[in-house]
């Protein structure tokens, strides 16, 4: 195996001190200021580039340096499609809300989103529920960016598979626990701001890195093209049971029926299953190959199919391979799974496919990702709070030019950057796809020599600075809803500073130490956890947000069926998935959809019959200035 | 409200145009299947399988080595945005007074209000 440079540590830790010392700094200023204003909010004082970097940080998160590579990796060029919203995703999600919530945010002295909606609606019940809402969400949500910041250090510091994501897990939750709790709102906004250079630095200095690796611009196309057909990895709970079945520790024991081959048309020859180790020595890879010499056989176990005929032979004709195991302490026979392989050259073109043979990308999912990028963003509590927290009017127009111009510096890149690195890098495991982006930076680009080696720190740190942007935010939006919208708001609201200010620093550490414990099950698949909590938070909170500030007949019954409403139909179309199954893409299109429809639809249905909203109200927040 | 309706708009035009042009010059198949039915776009451009694409026509403007209907669908009107956000943001934008921390008074309310 390959190890990492030790001046790609070096740089690396120099990074991580680099994180303290802004903390230690943020620290000064808030024992100067009231406290939960400055801990929360940092006394809505933000400025343009703390306001943009803060919030393309917090947008920007392990999911995007994580899990998003390794999608590219297993789809290719159809994620720039996949995240093509975001060429207007900084105009929506700060245009839309930005000046009237802070002005909104201002007159009821709010510093939460719960505060927010439970001041302009004068409801401690909505407060209350969009408080747990957060909460449930946040912690689903932290807890796989918090196993994105293990695997980051594990593979950095090129630690043993038996206990280095347990090691990288509590590297990874000290660091990043002791600089929030620490320093509150203006550390995160701080690191956010070097967190952002990181990333963005990171990224453009890696795709000529990448470029000149391949040969070339001209020849990255070309060798893309020219890869032999490659089982779809990186996916959750689509059958993928040949992968699945072949990766465990105890594939000896696992029982394979039966297993048949489905060829193309044009196939000359019966295929014969090939399973070769990574050249980093990552595990056992599923490439399947073609042996041209023997006919097609019924393998019995899974070390059989293991331990086939090694063939060097590449075929283009096998479509997928079909197999029928028995289900672990039963005699019940699973059916027949199929798994699909992806020639090089469907990696150039949509929709991708999965390993189950159905699209990756199909038109309904296409608009859906379309409509959820730039409009859930809206609807995320933690990037909502940024936009109460800055100066003026002035500070967010200024922020929304600077993260246009910077989420094109960086995703469009990243998408170039993956597809050419399965040419560098063709056989990461399945398991090992959310590494991609660490490989890519360790792996290659670090043993390129001293310079490189730094480099590669770079690119390291940028995926590293995504988690924890986002990490330091949510820990903060968790440990605000539970000091300041149950316990002063609910609970105790005379609560001295001195008491508030332990009740912050001990929520924080409590709420990291639950993630980090909650995070030593490792959990696959980054990416999809991300979009569950993102949409889950979009459909509680965009539309009572957005319609309570915009239409000032918006009632709090209102607000509460729209909230409810929303979290509930996300929760019906995905439950499925929580029980094995797949979610429902009723009419082909993502849950997201439906639960915005039907908050906004209940918002507005539900105001309607229980109006007029109270006339004081309405003066506070559209009249007076 | 009329910056947030120039905004949706123009993520309205974006949506229509990046999702139609991707999926009918971008995907090598148009066949469908169960978790691809969506819009009938076929409806109104003819026949999708016409639109199926050989993996030989494929082409990279400028010599980027980007997919050509990446390249149009995407790379372009991404560009295009920045333009906008621009464009919006210097000219169209106002600097608008959010006022002061947690005062609540003076304004004049209109009678209508309820």
């Amino acid at each position: 195996m390959t190890s990492t440079n030790p001046i790609t540590i070096a740089t690396f830790l120099v990074y991580i001190a680099g994180v303290f010392v802004l903390a230690a700094l943020s620290h000064r200023v808030l024992v100067k200021k009231e406290f939960l204003s400055e801990y929360f909010l940092g006394s809505r004082g933000l400025l343009s580039w703390s306001l943009a970097f803060g919030f393309a940080a917090t947008a920007t998160s392990g999911g995007s340096f994580i899990g998003f590579p390794s999608l590219i990796y297993s789809y290719g060029w159809v994620l720039a499609f996949w995240i093509s919203s975001y060429l207007i995703y900084p105009l929506c999600a700060m245009g839309v809300l930005g000046k009237r919530l802070n002005q909104v945010a201002r007159k009821s002295g709010a510093i939460t989103i719960p505060d927010v909606l439970r001041d302009r609606f004068e409801s401690p019940a909505l407060g209350l529920f969009t408080t747990c809402t957060i909460l449930l969400f946040t912690t689903c949500n932290l807890v796989a960016q918090f196993k994105a910041g293990a695997l980051i250090v594990e593979e950095t510091f090129n630690l043993p598979e038996s206990w280095g994501y347990t090691v990288g897990l509590l590297v990874f939750a000290v660091v990043v626990i002791v600089y929030t709790a620490y320093g509150g709102f203006r550390a995160v906004v701080w690191t956010d701001v070097m967190q952002g250079v990181v990333m963005g630095v990171g990224v453009v200095f890696l795709l000529p890195v990448i470029v000149s690796q391949v040969g070339g611009l001209d020849q990255v196309v070309e060798r893309l093209k020219a890869q032999p057909p490659t089982l779809v990895t990186s996916i959750p709970g689509d059958n993928n049971d040949l992968a699945f079945i072949l990766r465990r520790d105890s594939y000896e024991s696992v029982p394979i029926i039966g297993l048949q081959y489905v060829l193309s048309e044009t196939a000359l020859v019966d295929p014969r299953v090939t399973l070769i180790e990574d050249t980093a020595g990552q595990g056992w890879v599923t490439r399947v190959e073609l042996a041209t010499n023997e006919a097609s056989q019924v393998l019995t176990t899974a070390r059989e199919v293991r331990e086939a005929v090694m063939s060097d032979a590449v075929i283009s004709d096998l479509l997928r391979v079909e197999l029928a195991y028995e289900n672990d302490g039963s005699k019940e026979v699973a059916p027949f799974a199929t798994v699909h392989f992806v020639r090089g050259e469907e990696r150039l073109f949509g929709p991708g496919r999965r390993p189950d043979g159905l699209p990756f990308h199909p038109l309904g999912l296409a608009v859906s990702f379309f409509i959820m990028w730039a409009i859930t963003a809206m609807g995320q509590p933690g990037m909502m709070v940024r936009l109460m927290a800055f100066k003026d009017s002035k500070t967010l127009k200024r922020a929304m030019l600077i993260v246009t111009g910077y989420f094109a510096l960086i995703y469009i890149p990243l998408v170039f950057i993956f597809t050419a690195a399965r040419i560098l890098l063709p056989y990461i495991p399945p398991e090992s796809a959310d590494k991609a982006m660490v490989l890519v930076a360790t792996r290659i680009v670090g043993n390129l020599g001293p310079w490189h080696a730094v480099l590669a720190a770079v690119f390291v740190a940028a995926p590293f600075a995504a988690v924890m942007s986002t990490v330091d935010s949510f820990l903060l939006l968790i440990s605000s809803s539970i000091v300041r919208d149950i316990y002063q708001r609910s609970i105790n609201p005379k609560v001295t500073e001195k008491v508030a200010r332990w009740m912050s620093y001990i929520t924080t550490v409590i709420v990291g130490v639950i993630v980090t414990l909650l995070a030593t099950r490792t959990i696959d698949f980054l990416q999809y956890i991300v979009v569950f909590t993102s949409s889950g938070f979009a459909c509680t909170f965009l539309a009572p947000t957005f319609l309570g500030i915009y239409w000032k007949d918006m009632t709090r019954e209102g607000a509460l069926a729209s909230a409810v409403g929303g979290l509930g139909v996300i929760l019906l179309f995905f439950l499925p998935s929580v029980l094995g199954g797949s979610r429902v893409n009723l009419l082909g299109l993502h849950p997201v959809i439906w639960g915005l429809a039907a908050s906004f639809f209940l918002g507005v249905f539900v105001s309607r019959f229980t109006g007029p909203s109270p006339g004081h109200l309405v003066r506070r927040y559209f009249y007076e200035s | 409200m009329r910056e947030v309706a120039v905004i949706l708009s123009a993520w309205t035009i974006c949506l229509v145009y990046t999702v139609t042009y991707c999926y009918l010059y971008g995907y090598l198949s148009h066949e469908g299947t169960p978790e691809s039915t969506g819009p009938d776009i076929g409806t109104l451009v003819g026949p999708l399988s016409s639109f199926n694409r050989d993996p030989g026509s494929l082409t990279t403007p400028l010599g980027l080595a980007i997919p050509d209907w990446i390249f149009y669908g995407v790379v372009l009107p991404w560009a295009l945005c920045i333009l906008f956000s621009f464009w919006f943001c210097l000219f169209y934008f106002k600097e608008d007074d959010l006022g002061s921390e947690g005062t609540l008074g003076g304004g004049k309310v209109p009678d209508d209000v309820h």
